[in-house]
């Protein structure tokens, strides 16, 4: 279960204790990238955690490798100045991780450094065990050069160290470095302390007597990660018909229904987009494209906005925890109405809109407990995943891949008709937005009305800034309309071909949705397959004709 | 409610006991015939279509007032603090029958049916029928592209997700009495209580039961002392070796043939050639995935314990002969598994190795979500001893009324239990130490209140969330949706509540409470009826079909206690009257049950559930090769099991209550000669 259950005064997590992390691995294994990612879950759980990085420390206090005294990398014996200047940096950076846990209420310090041999883990290990700190060693091996070798290109060519540097030269200096370090390193053995050893980012782990309920946790979370690139999408669900009501659980508004096409066509044209985006920035991009999963709640505005995937024979899962976040006693009340009604906890719920809790409702704490194991599953995941989610719980799944903290989980805001795009960058996630519908149902004001943008309204009141997507989207409307168009026209197409055989007999001109009629008299009933074509114009209110055409005369 | 995408060959396979009969379910829209045909009709697909939607347009009067009556629903809002919350003295104009469509008649206020907070389009009101009748009318005549099945009413049956996908040979690898059996028989009864179909091939099962039957069959009886084990005598080689592949063999055919999602196999597979030939034979199914799970066990004591457990339990294998004897042959037995012991090491193979039971684990090529819940559930794992007490909240104001839900008070008797709890907890455990967890209603943090320990509310221990019809009594379920009622009771675990939750969905949100269980060590649990339901059916290991129906009474204390083989049970009513909140199956559909499944010899809200601490030494073997009634029979005989099928409902694959064995058991625990720590201490 997630942590925030027992968040205490201090920040801290009572029953745990404070945690260092030490990383141990050569250059370019990884480190940093599995320290990030760690931070990332441990503060979404709200628990205090900090990354100290030793090499950002020396380059914040030193400078970048240009302006290194030569055998700073180099194995032992160094020059007692170097030796010295080392001691320094990394006696500085300690006292500093001290200050965190022991001032700052801090509770879990991930210590990236390599901490490559016996003697320097064990200084460690004495130095903050003696002071009541529970120190587990977080080991990353590589055995595979071309991860290696990619590491070492997409990232660090453009750290500060290699400024200015040409790129094969620092490339084979990053080599060097790792080779003077391998010299003298030491994996670490079963009696040095607790361990987490990770092969090839995730392809074995050793756990060696982890104990403890968040260190458990890191390790279940490190068994997930990986690092294949994927693009992970969120949507809204569509306008239904009771927006207000939780309880009614209510269909898609006719509105709805088209924004559920209209979300499809921008899906696709959107991946379609992001390959040629790859291409041309000359990254290799696989002949198969990364297939579509699409996850959905079990409330109908969700799934039901997930229908056109579902029928385009996409794998569309349900998923109950997934549900948007229950209002309570506060269900069907307006902001406004509720704060009428229960003065007393709309003010605490404006004191702590993340952690407050109404009658028999959730709070976004809660939210986040129950959604805990989709994090879990998201990051396993591999395939291309579209999100199609209520607004609180796109909240808090966003918040987790952004790296927000708790608190700032309530002011997310996505709009209806935004597709925002996560992708894997280094050390952390991109996100863009794309605005593809402005029908009805966009975050107008009904959208107050819903408990699970009470949070929203309530920051609003306060004056605070919120994340919000819809800001900063790049307008992709037309290409949405012009794919839907497309979509149904390959769909006509597909289908017409197939029932009237290869003979060019029922050509379609221009516009497909357009020959649906010439059809008439053709076809025959008794095929199960049903087809259905619209006037091509969707539009609010306006009734669309929708044709049946069943046919088995051509098979 | 949500349904899964309807598929038409899926609901075909549905059996009709299963098949939602109201006019309001999904199903109904499914069962249409199909459409009489024009060629081009401009109509929907019957998937689509409501039920009696395939008369043409729909009349532009109905419709109008559809329109009128939805408009107006969406600007009715909650009124809590009106006892009868009649939304439509709220609504502008609030005619009860606006347009031809009957809105809710106002409610008699003081009518104690509606609670004050009650939120609006619950199923007290008219409003839910009204809305599914505009929603009804709209959708027919709206003519969008495609649409997803609606349901209405109170909620409908969900179907139990796709595992067909995942299909998993598990092969344990481990000395004997290293703890292969216990951790297969956990791992069987987690995964089965999500839902996936398991099944443990024992080797030393199928190789007892095959020694019986011939021993019946007038050939002697079969020599399995230490010389069958032999690694140097190729008969004795030869003879495990066939075993081993025909338990292989008996496994993936499970797998393939019958649905199986994990199969465990419990053997001790201790050479890198045996494993080699599991590999191949695995491999030749592309479908399936291969883990290895080796118990590796460096703690003399934790050892020691589990040989005194297999001499002491009634193992057939040294039947007739002294505990000394057999303690000797059984170490012999380890010894000549000991010399050809290879530890895992073959590059390339996914394995997780635990070391003294979760102390260590060591995790390589973890493929899959599956493998890595299996992985981290095996890390959470712990031995000591401790026992987990599971208590409902005391009665309540709602349990008096007859209420579902809510969030109510204690009323006078449960506050009695509230303050007789402390006690009670104390005369059984003493002072120790213990965790008390309960959920954020109410009711369950009174219950707590006396108790003189650190509590921790968890939100996932919330009672099942009967949405639309939260607050209401059953009675006024059946008066107002007679339909769905009855397709509740036919199915309660698949049943979810519009606008709120399943059985299922309650075991899904457990999951992760399950996880921090099994952590933990003394514990008591406050909570509801269906959230300990859930728990103990994890503990019990009791299918999803009785789950809903365990009798978890009022001012019961529950005492679980995790034995070698399964767990122990001891109920400690209070004598505080309470009402019995108890709804056993409608007797109609229990005959029905019983017809398909013979195996329900007890009614069910009396089954009284047997412990399942005994390990079991023939298991139930599929008839691939224990095929004759004799032999079943013989089984129940020698296990003392109540019949033979009792088992198979239980879901258990471990046998039940040899009387003496569980004896021993809890003398051993109690005296704590059994437990892995008090060898250590010895």
């Amino acid at each position: 279960m997630a942590a925030p259950l027992y968040v205490t005064q201090s920040g801290r997590l009572w029953h745990a204790g404070l945690i260092l992390i030490c990383t141990v691995g050569l250059p370019a294994r990884g480190k940093t990238h599995i320290s990030r990612a760690l931070e990332r879950y441990l503060r979404w759980l709200g628990v205090k955690t900090r990354v100290y990085s030793l090499g950002d420390y020396r380059r914040k206090v030193l400078g970048g490798a240009n302006t290194l005294p030569p055998d700073y990398f180099t194995a032992t014996p160094r020059a007692p100045t170097t030796e010295a200047l080392r001691k320094r940096i990394k006696g500085e950076l300690e006292d500093q991780i001290w200050d965190f846990l022991s001032i700052q209420g801090g509770q879990v310090v991930i210590y990236d450094a390599n901490n490559g041999t016996r003697e320097a883990r064990k200084e460690c290990y004495q130095k903050f065990e003696s002071r009541g700190v529970h120190v587990i060693f977080l080991e990353s091996l590589c055995n595979r050069n071309d991860i290696i070798e990619r590491n070492i290109r997409s990232v660090k060519l453009s750290s500060p160290d290699y400024q200015g540097w040409d790129a094969d030269r620092a490339v084979a200096d990053y080599w060097t470095r790792i080779r003077e370090q391998k010299s003298f390193y030491h994996t670490v053995d079963v009696d040095e302390g607790p361990y987490i050893k990770i092969m090839n980012v995730g392809e074995h782990i050793e756990v060696n007597r982890i104990e403890g309920y968040l260190q458990t946790r890191c390790c279940f979370f490190l068994m997930n990660i990986h690092t294949k690139p994927r693009s992970i999408y969120f949507a809204r669900s569509g306008q239904s018909l009771i927006e207000h009501s939780y309880k009614a659980d209510s269909d898609l508004s006719p509105a709805g229904w088209e924004y559920s096409q209209r979300l499809k066509a921008a899906v696709m044209a959107r991946r379609k987009a992001y390959r040629e985006e790859e291409r041309l920035a000359g990254r290799d991009v696989a002949q198969e494209q990364n297939p579509l999963i699409v996850w959905t709640s079990t409330r109908r505005r969700a799934h039901h906005t997930a229908w056109p995937f579902t029928r385009g024979k996409y794998k569309v899962v349900q998923k109950q925890i997934m549900c948007e976040i229950n209002p309570g006693v506060w269900d069907g009340l307006s902001s406004d109405e509720a704060m009428k009604l229960y003065p007393d906890e709309w003010e605490r719920h404006l004191t702590d809109p993340y952690a407050h809790r109404a009658p028999r409702a959730e709070s976004y704490h809660d939210l986040s407990v129950r959604l805990e194991p989709i994090i879990f599953e998201l990051e396993r995941c591999q395939e291309d995943l579209l999100i199609i989610g209520h607004a609180s719980v796109i909240r808090c799944l966003l918040a987790y891949l952004v790296g927000l903290p708790p608190n700032e989980v309530p002011a997310v805001e996505i709009a209806r008709g935004d597709l925002v795009e996560v992708t894997p960058a280094s050390y952390g996630v991109m996100t863009r937005a794309f605005h593809f519908w402005s029908g009805e149902g966009r975050g107008d004001s009904t959208g107050q009305n819903l408990y699970e943008n009470f949070a929203e309204s309530a920051l609003m009141q306060m004056q605070q800034d919120s994340v919000v997507f819809s800001a900063k989207a790049q307008d992709m409307r037309q290409e949405a309309k012009d794919e839907e168009a497309l979509d149904r026209e390959t769909e006509v197409g597909e289908r017409l071909r197939r029932r009237v055989g290869s003979g060019g007999a029922f050509r379609l001109d221009g516009d497909g949705t357009r020959s649906a009629p010439m059809l008439e008299g053709v076809l025959e009933h008794g095929d199960e397959e049903v087809l259905e074509v619209d006037d091509g114009e969707v539009s609010r209110g306006r009734p669309m004709s929708v044709f049946r055409l069943d046919s088995s005369r051509s098979r | 409610m949500s349904m899964p995408p309807p598929n038409r060959t899926k609901s075909a396979h549905r059996s009709p006991a299963l098949r939602p009969v109201g006019p309001n379910s999904l199903m109904a829209d499914l069962d249409l015939p199909p459409p009489t045909n024009p060629h081009v009709q401009p109509v929907l697909d019957p998937i689509f279509d409501e039920p009696d939607d395939h008369g043409g347009p729909v009349d532009p009067v109905v419709l109008a007032a559809a329109m009128s009556n939805l408009n107006m629903l969406q600007k009715q809002r909650s009124n809590p603090h009106s006892a009868s919350s009649s939304p439509v003295d709220s609504g502008p104009s609030s005619p009860n029958f606006q347009n031809g469509i009957p809105l809710a008649p106002p409610m008699s206020s003081g009518n104690s049916s509606s609670v004050p907070g009650t939120p609006h389009f619950g199923a007290q009101t008219e409003l839910l029928k009204a809305l599914d009748e505009s929603t009804k009318v709209i959708r027919q005549n709206s003519k969008a592209p495609t649409r997803a099945p609606s349901v209405s009413g109170i909620g409908a049956v969900v179907e139990k997700p796709d595992y067909s996908e995942a299909k998993i040979v598990v092969a344990m690898v481990g000395l004997p009495a290293r703890g292969k059996s216990y951790l297969s028989n956990k791992l069987m009864r987690y995964l089965r209580w999500l839902e996936y179909n398991v099944e443990v091939f024992n080797v030393g099962q199928l190789r007892r039961t095959k020694a019986r039957h011939e021993q019946e069959a007038g050939k002697g009886k079969a020599d399995h002392s230490a010389k069958f084990f032999s690694h140097s005598d190729p008969k004795a080689n030869a003879a495990r070796e066939q075993l081993a592949e025909e338990s292989l063999e008996m496994l993936i055919t499970w797998l393939k043939a019958e649905g199986g999602n994990v199969g465990i196999m419990d053997a001790t597979n201790t050479t890198i050639e045996r494993r080699d030939k599991i590999r191949q034979r695995v491999a030749r199914d592309p479908n399936l995935q291969l883990l290895f799970l080796e118990s590796v066990c460096t703690d003399p004591a934790v050892i020691a314990a589990n040989v005194a457990l297999k001499v002491q339990s009634g193992d057939p294998d040294y039947a007739g002969m002294s505990r000394e004897e057999a303690e000797r042959d059984f170490l012999s037995r380890i010894a000549q598994y000991e010399r050809v012991y290879q530890s895992i090491e073959e590059p390339g193979i996914s394995f997780c190795r635990i070391f003294n039971v979760g102390q260590r684990v060591f995790m390589n090529l973890i493929q899959g979500y599956l493998q890595s819940r299996i992985a981290f559930y095996l890390m959470n794992l712990h031995l000591k001893p401790r026992s987990i007490y599971l208590s409902r909240h005391g009665e309540s104001i709602y349990n008096v009324e007859g209420k579902i839900g809510g969030d109510s008070d204690l009323s006078e008797r449960g506050w009695q239990y509230a303050r007789a709890l402390p006690n009670l907890i104390k005369d059984n455990i003493g002072d120790g130490p213990l965790e008390v967890w309960t959920s954020t209603l109410q009711r369950t943090m009174q219950t707590g209140s006396f108790l003189p320990f650190e509590k921790k509310t968890w939100k996932s221990l919330d009672e099942l969330d009967a949405g639309v019809c939260d607050g209401m009594t059953y009675e006024e379920i059946e008066e107002k949706y007679p339909e769905d009622f009855i397709s509740r009771d036919e199915d309660k675990f698949n049943y979810r509540y519009r606008g709120g939750e399943s059985y299922r969905d309650v075991v899904v949100r457990l999951e992760p409470v399950i996880m921090e269980l099994e952590r933990q060590e003394n514990i008591l649990i406050i909570g509801h009826q269906a959230i300990l339901r859930c728990l103990y059916a994890y503990f019990l290991a009791l299918p999803q079909d009785q789950l809903p129906y365990i009798k978890i009474p009022l001012h019961t204390l529950i005492k679980i206690t995790p034995m070698a083989y399964g767990c122990d049970e001891k109920r400690y009513p209070l004598p505080i009257q309470a009402v019995d909140t108890h709804r056993p199956k409608p007797l109609r559909q229990r005959k029905n049950t019983l017809e398909n499944t013979p195996i329900l010899s007890a009614e069910p809200d009396e089954l009284v559930f047997q412990s399942t601490t005994a390990r079991d030494y023939f298991g139930h073997l599929p008839p691939l090769s224990v095929g004759t009634e004799q032999v079943q029979e013989d089984v129940s005989a020698d296990t003392k099991l109540p019949t033979g099928g009792m088992i198979k409902t239980h879901g258990l694959g471990l046998a039940v209550e040899p009387g003496a064995l569980k004896e021993a058991l809890e003398r051993g625990q109690e005296t704590g000669e059994l437990t892995p720590r008090a060898i250590a201490e010895r």
